[in-house]
């Protein structure tokens, strides 16, 4: 079955919404979705159905789909699985596109997983496109679509950016738009489709690959629906922008036969590794990892290579960072002899000048600079700069300076700050300023591994 | 064999009712595609043996074919490293009765007598046939210890020469290849070749679920099949 991207496109343009099982109660999801839909001033028109009701929240309430007077984009469904059957049939020709909320399907059991059936069937018939159902649906910030049940005081919401994020889990997606919120990176759209009765990851992925809006795809898995679809829309998406992806369900190995050592040795975890590398997907290790690659890459979109300036003043710390990007496969080159020669002269001299430079305790704000200025000249593709912020000549105006210093250069600076309270506060000065800061050696690194990363 | 010729192989073995190809089938499959193999000769009776024998130099391999063997030295159907003739003929016959004792039921196709290959570096080449993903070709340090170590790598097919090198280059054991300790480098062209072959076999016949050349011996020069699996689809 072959389908175009025209097929999905409307989900993230919508002009008339229904929301099916509107209700005025707060703490119902349906009100839920009701409240979100304003907050985020979604600026088309939005229809309440429930027979029970006449108005809800200032909005006309209609009894049933066929009653609202003109054609809908999506139909948000959430009402009892038992009745999003009949909604489907209601609404006939009328409907684009559902999201069905709704829970109670393949993930209850047999009778679930039959009704999820007939909903496909019905959905076929009147030509609807199903997002779910047992999903959360889009939070989008550029047509201001938020079909997130959850409510925003307890999951942030972030503001407009260049990462997406295609989630089967409703759970991942949540909480990772409410750790990036927190962390002022902002998204283009989110979107989790839950059972994918029908929309899936493909679908989403050859959507993204053309959408203007997004930089970056981010992809939590744990199957595919349609493998070599999966590949086709994978390659031709990483060869417009960087995608990276978190597999999870690891553990169900060897369904191939095991009739000779390679079947024995391969479960499916391998098979989508390989795929991964097929289609130049850059594949991140689990929950943090994942987290990380959105931050760095919604500041900075590529790495040239693997060359990597270390600049810090704590010796210890420096020479941690030099070991995890040996781990990570990232070269720490020696300072050309000019560059020695110029930083000796200009730095004080007890500064180690090397690759790591280490400015020691004596550290000021334009120490950091002219090392930063200097070691630059080398050819670096990628800076760490690692501060402790023990140094008492060390001020909050390094966050201003290195700021633009980042300005100056192409070559990303990944700024590595671990400490306690007085260091985290001033880490969000950092992140304020869309600085990429991180508070351990390791994941800084990390960071700067997916950076240089092929295809990325 | 020629490429076109290995359809009907195939369709053959299908019409038997058979899902594993014989050894002796196997590397006729692989050859086809250039890959080298040990020079061979099928032998059904003893009283051949002196004549085969004659036209390969020693020392040999026997080998039993067997469609109920599908690991062969566990069955004791696998003796290398035979001397002359004469012993050949001991082994034939310890062979067949070492056969009946551990696998009675076995039914014997004939034996395959090989000039055995000089030592290379050992290295294992698998394909397999997923049913989400398709193809996916498996690279890794071969020997025994090849499901404990597991130090492998795989890629999906179609590939290319440039896929097939990075595979090779990303297992621990690569040093193995490039000269470890003083010896010389192995023939990694070729081996980056025969891993693009094997690619090609899977596209090219879809029938086959599970192949494996193991162990393929890689030499300063080329590269030789010692021992081929393959398995075909149920229906």
């Amino acid at each position: 079955m072959s389908r175009k991207t025209s097929d999905i496109k409307f989900f993230f343009n919508p002009k008339f919404i229904a929301v099916i099982g509107a209700s005025p109660a707060p703490g119902k999801i349906s009100n839920a979705i009701l409240e979100n839909l304003k907050r985020t001033g979604f600026s088309g028109v939005i229809y309440p159905v429930n027979p029970k009701y006449k108005s809800i929240n200032d909005l006309r309430c209609y009894s049933s789909i066929s009653e609202i007077p003109c054609d809908i984009d999506i139909s948000v469904i959430a009402v009892p699985s038992t009745v999003v059957l009949e909604t489907l049939k209601d609404a006939g020709k009328k409907v684009k596109g559902a999201i069905i909320v709704s829970g109670g399907f393949k993930e209850m059991g047999d009778n679930g997983k039959r009704l999820e059936e007939e909903i496909k069937e019905t959905a076929e018939k009147n030509e609807i496109r199903i997002m779910g159902p047992n999903c959360l649906g889009i939070y989008d910030t550029v047509s201001k679509l938020d079909t997130f049940f959850i409510q925003a005081d307890r999951i942030k919401r972030p503001s407009n950016g260049g990462i997406s994020i295609i989630s089967q889990s409703g759970s991942f997606a949540a909480t990772i738009m409410d750790e990036l919120a927190s962390k002022g990176i902002g998204v283009a759209r989110i979107i989790n489709y839950g059972n994918r009765i029908d929309v899936n990851e493909s679908d989403c992925l050859e959507f993204l690959a053309d959408d203007e809006a997004t930089k970056v795809v981010a992809l939590y898995i744990e199957s595919v629906d349609d493998g070599r679809r999966f590949i086709d829309v994978a390659s031709e998406c990483t060869k417009k922008k960087p995608v990276v992806a978190v597999k999870v369900g690891r553990r169900n190995a060897g369904v191939n036969a095991a009739r000779s050592h390679t079947g024995a040795m391969t479960g499916r975890y391998e098979i989508y590794r390989a795929a991964f590398k097929k289609a130049g997907i850059r594949e991140v290790d689990g929950y943090e990892e994942f987290k990380d690659a959105c931050r760095i890459l919604n500041i900075h979109s590529r790495g040239k290579g693997k060359r990597v300036l270390i600049i810090t003043d704590g010796g210890g710390i420096g020479v941690n960072i030099a070991d995890a990007c040996e781990n990570y496969g990232l070269r720490v080159d020696e300072l050309r002899e000019v560059t020695k020669n110029c930083l000796t002269s200009k730095l004080p001299p007890f500064c180690s000048i090397g690759n790591p430079i280490d400015l020691t305790g004596s550290v000021t704000d334009e120490h950091y600079i002219t090392a930063l200025e200097e070691g630059l000249k080398n050819g670096f593709d990628i800076a760490i700069v690692t501060v402790l912020w023990g140094p008492p000549q060390l001020t909050e105006r390094l966050v201003d300076k290195l700021k633009e210093a980042m300005q100056r250069h192409n070559t990303p600076i990944i700024v590595c700050s671990p400490g306690g309270e007085f260091t985290k506060r001033i880490n969000s000065l950092f992140e304020g300023k869309g600085i990429p800061v991180f508070s351990t050696p390791e994941s800084a690194v990390r960071a700067a591994a997916i950076l240089c990363s092929k295809r990325i | 064999m020629k490429k076109q010729e290995t359809k009907k192989l195939i369709k053959d073995v299908l019409s038997s009712n058979r899902r594993t190809l014989l050894e002796s089938e196997a590397k006729k499959l692989i050859s086809a595609w250039g890959i080298s193999t040990p020079k061979s000769i099928l032998i059904k009776k003893k009283k051949d043996i002196k004549a085969e024998a004659k036209k390969l130099t020693p020392p040999y391999v026997l080998k039993v074919v067997s469609q109920d063997i599908l690991h062969k030295s566990e069955a004791g159907g696998v003796v290398t490293d035979i001397k002359n003739i004469k012993e050949l003929n001991n082994v034939w016959t310890k062979m067949v009765k070492n056969i009946s004792h551990k696998m009675p039921t076995a039914r014997i196709d004939s034996f395959l007598l090989e000039e055995m290959s000089p030592i290379g570096i050992e290295v294992i080449i698998g394909g397999l046939r997923d049913p989400q993903f398709g193809p996916v070709v498996m690279f890794g340090t071969g020997g025994i210890l090849v499901e404990l170590m597991k130090d492998v790598s795989y890629r999906l097919a179609p590939l290319d020469k440039k896929e097939a090198l990075e595979m090779i280059r990303e297992v621990k054991g690569y040093p193995l290849l490039t000269g470890f300790r003083g010896s010389k480098p192995a023939d990694i062209d070729s081996l980056s070749e025969t891993i693009v072959k094997l690619s090609e076999i899977l596209i090219e016949i879809e029938d086959i679920k599970e192949i494996e050349i193991n162990p393929l011996f890689v030499y300063e020069k080329g590269v030789k099949a010692v021992d081929v699996k393959a398995v075909l689809n149920s229906e």
